[in-house]
């Protein structure tokens, strides 16, 4: 840190002290959604009021569907507003938000043994240029939902590849012989899901998304030939259904609670709906981590989503913001969230709490979490939103065979090497 | 000759003073953002001023020419166009002569035709995107149940059904708006020149083509231009059924502006795309004008 920043955030600490020393309130604005977190954020709220009785904090409530908060922040943030001065980010926001000069730098106000207990993708998804811009409010990601009592049925272990999942489900459909039953639905609309399916099936293959000297890598074999099992799941073992090409996750929620297929990849929302009293499935379902492919045991396979907290750049009281950022993302906080709203807490040492050791549900998803797949965002910055598109077409295209797997994704190499050339 | 001219100017002055507020107001909200567009669509700049802005020419434009899915949205918006408008205006029609009839419970009718209509857009496609789900939809679930299909459709994820959907969707919606500016109009038409008509011992079909027809033209016109501009900007519609998938066989110009500018956050790119639509949109209501006028 430069002499300039430094002399700068002791003038904006020495400001705050003598504003709170006269006791002037200050007003934050927190944006959190209302449905994810929400149960955690209230009584977070209350216990920071009464520990600070000169900051005041208003709850921004908004929607946890990531496209739609989007659209908030970028109609707000592009007019320079200094509010809401504390919100949840997607964990493939900070990278573009950091470039854009909408949220600042954070790293100061962290210790290493803090930062420590972070959960390692999310950390590579704050850091920007060195410097940490964001901190894990939760996380999710994809899991691997099977149907316990027809693996029991047929005799089958749980598949833990691909190539099991393909023998498994074929197995199963022509023991069935249900034409309402399917294999594997997943969300393969042409929607950011569709991304982080790609990422998780040719990451389990082998591939990354940038290779060991940092270039894009989107067609090497490994992940032409991931890419090929997602065309020959639907075309040639035909254990997906044709519709799979409409689906967001909660489509293929609905069909798998409905007992129409036997495997399902999606985040880890769905969990809830799953096992609720009234659903079909209830009792006959299990998951497990994202499945790899022959001879790429334990490759990470699992695609990260989730909120970190990050401070706006502008914000007009920053070292109010930190203060709120610590405390929403305490370790106090993360483990009540992870107890009264069953979210994955980002810090990993909160799995190791006495309160948490019983929630079998939590620490699997813990530990699928330690192994996860971070979205190339942070590496591409304010393009990623580019990038993702076009990864999102050459998918479709590969899917829709209009183009064969490898045109498809040699088109999405030049495309995003154009880009990131600019 | 002197007196007069003041008077004259001052008729003028009180003129100009009248149109003055409405010229201003229309200027602001109407003319404004259209030269906004267009200053932003022929420079590079950052909203957040990151990047002061610089003019950079036709660079935006080119770079279109150059892009397949900007192609590809022009086609699917006019194809929807050119499809479901004239489906709309016969239906529409249709509709309106039957509206225009007196039969019991007409008002109920009226009503019953005005519902889709009157539910937002969004709401409807979502309706609609439920409807045609393959796996658990109703179209879906009545075909197999009646044996009409043998295997479910897949009616928005196969690119040429997607679009019918969606034209379906536009022409239930919209129709009724068609429908109700023809039965203003229908409603004008004197009722002795039908008496007139029915002594010289017309038949109903000739009736319709010498009578109605000719005295709709007017409303007709009217509808189209609206619909037609509608249909061009069309956004709600496949934002909420399909999200202009699959791939992009239903993204239409501004679904894609859209996309470009708030997921891409590039408004320069984006305004060119907006610009191009403007282009569209007027040439057409020119075309439509034009025609109005010669027939008359």
């Amino acid at each position: 840190m430069n002499l300039v920043k430094k002399s700068a955030i002791a003038l904006t600490t020495a400001s705050t002290l003598l504003l709170s020393g006269v006791s002037v309130a200050e007003d934050l604005v927190l944006s959190i959604g209302s449905r994810g977190y929400g149960a955690a954020v209230g009584p977070a709220i209350e216990s920071f009021e009464a520990d600070n009785p000169d900051i005041k904090v208003e709850w921004l409530k908004i929607s946890d569907v990531p496209s739609e908060s989007r659209k908030l922040y970028v109609t707000s943030l592009m007019a320079r507003s200094s509010t809401p001065d504390v919100f949840a980010v997607d964990v493939i926001w900070p990278g573009e938000f950091a470039q854009r000069g909408w949220i600042g730098p954070i790293g100061d106000a962290f210790s290493e043994e803090e930062l420590g207990n972070f959960n390692a993708s999310f950390k590579e998804a704050a850091t920007v240029d060195g410097e940490l811009y964001g901190v894990p409010l939760y996380v999710d990601g994809t899991q691997f939902f099977y149907r316990s009592d027809l693996l029991e049925k047929y005799d089958l272990a749980v598949p833990q590849t691909w190539e099991e999942v393909i023998s498994a489900s074929t197995a199963i459909l022509a023991g069935e012989n249900d034409p309402d039953l399917t294999g594997f639905v997943s969300m393969w609309a042409k929607i950011e899901g569709l991304f982080m399916n790609w990422l998780s099936f040719t990451y389990a293959n082998g591939a990354t998304f940038f290779d060991e000297n940092g270039q894009v890598r989107v067609n090497s074999p490994e992940a032409i030939e991931a890419t090929q099992t997602m065309v020959d799941m639907l075309y040639k073992h035909k254990i997906v259904p044709e519709s799979i090409l409409n689906m967001r996750p909660d489509d293929a929620r609905t069909l798998f609670q409905q007992g129409r297929a036997v495997f399902m990849m999606v985040q880890d929302f769905v969990y809830a709906p799953l096992s609720a009293d009234d659903s079909p499935v209830k009792g006959k379902f299990d998951f497990t981590r994202n499945p790899y492919f022959e001879g790429h045991e334990g490759a990470p396979a699992t695609a990260m989503g989730g909120f970190l907290l990050a401070v706006n750049a502008n914000t007009e009281h920053r070292d109010a913001a930190i203060k709120l950022l610590k405390h929403m993302t305490s370790y106090e906080m993360q483990l009540s969230a992870a107890v009264n709203a069953s979210k994955s807490p980002g810090l990993m040492n909160v799995y190791d709490d006495p309160a948490m050791q019983d929630d079998e549900v939590l620490q699997k998803f813990g530990k699928a979490y330690a192994a996860g797949v971070v979205r190339p965002s942070a590496g591409t910055g304010s393009l990623y939103p580019k990038v993702s598109d076009a990864m999102q077409v050459a998918i479709t295209s590969a899917l829709h065979q209009s183009k064969t797997v490898e045109e498809a994704l040699n088109d999405a190499q030049a495309k995003i090497e154009k880009l990131l050339a600019k | 000759m002197n007196a007069f001219n003041t008077l004259e100017r001052r008729t003028q002055f009180v003129g100009i003073g009248f149109v003055t507020p409405t010229f201003l107001v229309i200027a602001l909200i109407l003319v404004y953002p259209v030269v906004q567009s267009i200053v932003l669509s022929v420079g590079q700049s950052s909203v957040d001023g990151f990047e002061p802005y610089r003019f950079v020419g036709l660079e935006h434009y080119a770079a279109l020419m150059d892009d397949e899915r900007f192609w590809r949205s022009l086609s699917v918006t006019l194809i929807f166009t050119a499809i479901s408008i004239p489906l709309e205006l016969v239906l529409g029609v249709g509709l309106a002569l039957l509206m225009n009839e007196s039969f019991h419970g007409k008002g109920l009718a009226r009503l019953a035709v005005l519902f889709p209509w009157a539910l937002p857009t969004a709401l409807n496609a979502l309706i609609w995107r439920w409807m045609y789900n393959a796996d658990y939809g109703l179209f879906n679930a009545v075909g197999l149940e009646s044996g009409i299909i043998g295997e479910p459709v897949n009616w928005l994820g196969d690119e040429t059904l997607a679009m019918a959907s969606m034209v379906i969707v536009s022409v239930w919606k919209t129709s009724s708006f068609m429908a109700l500016i023809i039965l203003a109009g229908l409603q004008s038409i004197p009722r002795d020149l039908y008496e007139a008509g029915r002594m010289d011992g017309m038949s109903r079909w000739q009736e319709f083509r010498e009578i109605t027809l000719p005295l709709l033209k007017g409303s007709i016109m009217v509808a189209l231009i609206i619909r037609s501009m509608d249909a061009l900007r069309t956004f709600e519609l496949p934002f909420s059924l399909t999200d202009g998938g699959p791939d992009s066989a239903t993204e239409t110009l501004s679904l894609y502006a859209y996309k470009v500018i708030f997921e891409f956050v590039e408004f320069n790119a984006g305004s060119a795309i907006v610009v191009v639509q403007f282009a569209v949109i007027f040439l057409l209501s020119l075309l439509y004008i034009f025609t109005l006028r010669h027939k008359d």
